[in-house]
């Protein structure tokens, strides 16, 4: 059972699951499919290629899976996926991807505010935030559990690293590793993200764990190579010190 | 033929060119030109004194021609001009000139989601105001210039053609043409060397731009005593002119180094 206002246009080669809502003046394309007990808002625009999980609340004026603004893009066929649980605010919008990686995934829980931008090719991975404003330009990759404040700019082809926190007002314009607090005039470390860990269940064992690794690297002088051998030497089998360091070797445009 | 959905108001007196879609709920008012070819994306206002070229595609909830936010405006006749070929994306907004003025969008210009473009503006031609830029009135942006993402720019600016600039920063003085900008307060960052690359400025006429960049941008010399080195020493150069006239137009002063 759906319930779509009349005044609502739904293609009827839109797939919507059960008990899914549409507004009023709200447009779905073909090549659609959204999820069950998802809800559509007034005057949103679910564009063709778009694929969106189970309880789903996009409100007033979003834009979902439009066409990038890349010049290169030629039409191509591509795809924009969400996973399950998003919310998306007013005139949030989305694009789909390009021929680059052919599509653009957010994961399960997103939760991005009103006026947020997701551009092409981006891949938003589960329960991160973003706040107002926000613009995320093409090719960008943010983790799980990441929470970017409001008004910020993130730079094409950045990476923000899992339970980060960026603050608001920033422009990013390299990528971000786990589990920090980015912040301060040009973004730089800013300790850890305390708060954000303890409230996901770290213990405060692994919280000192993380805050030895993030001294070989911002609190001593070291570069960043001798910073990487001094982590694996002192943490060798440790799967934080692992993957902060495969973050830091998988980086395109360097750490803050 | 044009396609125009069953939910849109278009008014009779518009005057609509051949094989336009028009999508659901648009409204387009009376004194309104749209070229051939062109797209309309949903929720789309288009309102009087609005003239599209052709092949203009405007996208989700664009405002095109809207009333300027200008206390002195007072309903008088004024335009906005749209070439060939441009690009609107989703919620940005275009507005109409002041007095008897005009609001000017050259040939495939690319505004990206939630710029704004102010009364009496002028965007020259390939044009690209990335997202959430916030033009205020009579700012000047010359051809080929690209404007990086969620910049604010101070009215009766002028950026030169082929520049950058650099995302996030403020705009509140004139940025010379070729050059790359960024810094807070703004500053030259040096020559746009990619942009000129990929539009075939050959190496010689770099290097003619780079010395005379490096007169005005000497650090033993005001922009008076600049101009005088430029004529003096380097009237040969075929850039000279350019850079000393767009010096002597401008408003509020050039970006410092």
């Amino acid at each position: 059972m759906v319930n779509i206002h009349p005044t609502a246009i739904v293609s009827p080669k839109a797939v919507l699951g059960e008990n899914v809502t549409v507004s009023p003046y709200a447009i779905i394309h073909e090549n659609t499919i959204i999820g069950d007990n998802s809800f559509i808002g007034p005057k949103t625009a679910i564009y063709p290629y778009t694929t969106i999980g189970n309880n789903a609340k996009i409100y007033h004026s979003a834009s979902i899976g439009h066409t990038p603004q890349d010049l290169k893009f030629n039409n191509e066929i591509t795809s924009c996926k969400i996973g399950n649980n998003c919310t998306i605010y007013e005139y949030a919008t989305i694009h789909r991807g390009t021929a680059a990686s052919g599509e653009t995934i957010i994961g399960d829980d997103a939760f991005l505010m009103a006026y947020s931008h997701i551009a092409h090719d981006c891949i938003i991975k589960d329960r991160v935030t973003i706040a107002n404003w926000t613009q995320i330009a093409g090719h960008v990759t943010i983790e799980n559990n990441a929470v970017i404040g409001g008004m910020v700019k993130i730079r094409q082809f950045s990476r923000i690293g899992k339970f980060c926190m960026v603050q608001g007002g920033r422009s990013v314009a390299k990528d971000v590793p786990h589990y920090i607090l980015a912040g301060e005039k040009n973004l730089q470390f800013g300790g850890l993200n305390k708060v954000g860990l303890r409230r996901n269940g770290f213990s405060e064992e692994q919280l000192n764990v993380l805050r030895q690794i993030y001294t070989f690297l911002y609190g001593s002088n070291l570069n960043v190579t001798q910073a990487k051998e001094k982590i694996l030497l002192e943490f060798p089998d440790d799967p934080f010190a692992n993957e902060i360091v495969d973050f830091i070797n998988q980086s395109k445009v360097g750490i803050i | 033929m044009n396609n125009i959905h069953s939910t849109a108001i278009v008014s009779k007196k518009a005057k609509l060119g051949d094989n336009i879609e028009i999508a659901p709920f648009v409204i387009i008012n009376d004194d309104v030109e749209i070229g051939d070819n062109c797209f309309i994306g949903p929720y789309v206002t288009i309102n009087d004194g609005a003239r599209l070229g052709n092949g203009v595609n405007l996208y989700q909830g664009a405002s095109i021609s809207h009333i300027p936010q200008h206390k002195k405006y007072a309903n008088e006749p004024t335009l906005c001009i749209i070439g060939d070929n441009s690009i609107v994306h989703e919620f940005a907004s275009v507005h109409r000139g002041t007095e008897s003025g005009k609001t000017v969008l050259g040939k495939s210009v690319l505004l990206m989601a939630y710029a704004h473009i102010a009364h009496d503006c002028r965007l020259g031609d390939h044009v690209i105001i990335s997202n959430a830029c916030q033009l205020a009135g009579y700012t000047e942006v010359e051809e080929w210039a690209i404007v990086g993402g969620c910049i604010p720019i101070h009215q009766f600016t002028r950026i030169g053609r082929h520049s950058i600039i650099g995302d996030g920063y403020k705009v509140g003085r004139d940025v010379l043409p070729y050059t790359l900008a960024a810094g807070e307060p703004l500053g030259y960052y040096g020559l746009n060397k990619v942009g000129l690359k990929r539009r075939n400025f050959t190496e010689e006429q770099i290097q003619e731009i780079k010395q005379v960049l490096s007169v005005i941008y000497d650090p033993n010399l005001n922009v008076t005593q600049a101009k005088e080195k430029l004529v003096n020493e380097y009237a040969n150069n075929p850039f000279t002119n350019e850079f000393i006239e767009f010096i002597n137009k401008s408003k509020r002063g050039i970006i410092t180094r």
